[in-house]
């Protein structure tokens, strides 16, 4: 059978008025699980960097006291406050582990799950960028204490400049990846 | 522009728009649906900058999609997708189950045209105008009147051999 032109444009058109298209769940689940994974760890070594490097600078603190003029009150304010944010950094450490237990492993608890942990890493990122300004004055005032208020200052800015850009770099990077996970399981909420 | 701004064109784009992608598509490759997809997005994507209004925006996607499609067969389809948007709209795939086995045939059809050919046939079956076509694909309007009735006459040609689902 012939079918002239405006038959074919007929069969063209009718495409318009059916879904074209539908979600490949098949690589949506493997996307999201691989997604989450490389957040999972991403997450653990983070933790366990920000826990070892406090709580080694703490101890080292301490032990060397830095300045070296009879007792300096400053210094051990700044270690136990280190030592503070080890423990604060532990028990949010369980509470994420013990939390994660509630996600199941179908793909909206895997992108659950990864939405949890990317809005944890901002949580963390933003707790240890702004620590350092209080960490930073009392660092300040123990070089005051010390007579050597500028050389610290000086070293004080310069390193803390760099671990407050350096964290907030994270901080970003962790904020726009909770937006795309947010706008993927609008996405999903709608489409599927 | 900011990227946000960027990427809320593109999802609204793509929200709207996205059949159009499909069949563009779907002319162009048979088996790398997928990948062609990405780039046609991707360039999409970059175009956004650059989209200043004075045409439809229907006609500015089938503009990027047709040339992305048309290098894509020309270049072994070896381009680079190391760069990727990380969007839903990537996992979408062909709705099987709604083909019409006639449109199955047309776009099988539509495939065996030449590079440049297959572009004009979907934008005659899209009803674009001659001077639309010119433009888009950077032939005069005359050659592009040629080559629609010659396509016409090859497809109501090859109609006859169609005998299934009328």
């Amino acid at each position: 059978m012939i079918m002239e032109f405006n038959e074919l444009k007929e069969v063209w058109d009718a495409q318009d008025s059916k879904p074209l298209y539908q979600i490949d769940k098949n690589v949506l689940q493997v996307r999201i699980a691989n997604k989450m994974d490389t957040l999972l760890h991403f997450t653990s070594i983070s933790e366990w960097t920000l826990i070892l490097i406090n709580f080694i600078t703490a101890i080292v603190m301490i032990l060397l006291h830095p300045f070296r003029t009879g007792v300096n009150l400053f210094i051990y304010l700044e270690a136990v406050w280190m030592i503070g944010i080890v423990v604060y950094l532990v028990i949010s450490c369980i509470q994420r582990i013990k939390a994660s237990r509630r996600f199941d492993r179908s793909v909206a608890g895997d992108l659950d799950h990864t939405l949890f942990l990317a809005r944890y890493q901002v949580r963390i990122a933003q707790i240890i960028r702004w620590n350092f300004l209080p960490m930073g004055v009392i660092l300040i005032l123990s070089g005051w204490e010390a007579g050597k208020l500028v050389s610290v200052s000086t070293v004080i800015l310069l390193s803390f400049s760099l671990a407050f850009y350096v964290t907030t770099k994270g901080y970003q990077v962790n904020r726009k990846r909770v937006a795309e996970l947010q706008a993927l399981k609008e996405k999903l909420e709608t489409e599927m | 522009m900011s990227e946000k701004e960027q990427r809320e064109i593109l999802e609204e784009w793509l929200k709207l728009h996205k059949g159009l992608l499909f069949k563009v598509v779907r002319a162009y490759t048979m088996q790398d649906h997928d990948d062609l997809f990405q780039e046609i997005i991707l360039q999409v994507w970059h175009s956004i900058p650059r989209f200043r209004g004075e045409s439809a925006v229907t006609t500015w996607l089938y503009r990027i999609a047709l040339n992305t499609a048309i290098r894509w067969v020309k270049k072994g389809k070896k381009f680079s997708t190391a760069e990727s948007l990380d969007n839903v709209q990537h996992l979408l795939q062909e709705n099987r189950i709604a083909v019409d086995e006639r449109l199955t045939w047309l776009y099988a059809e539509i495939y065996k045209l030449d590079k440049i050919d297959r572009s004009v046939t979907l934008l005659l079956l899209e009803g674009f105008s001659y001077k639309e076509m010119s433009a888009m694909l950077g032939i005069s309007e005359s050659n592009v009147g040629v080559k629609i009735n010659r396509i016409k006459k090859q497809l109501i040609a090859k109609s006859k051999n169609y005998d299934h689902g009328i």
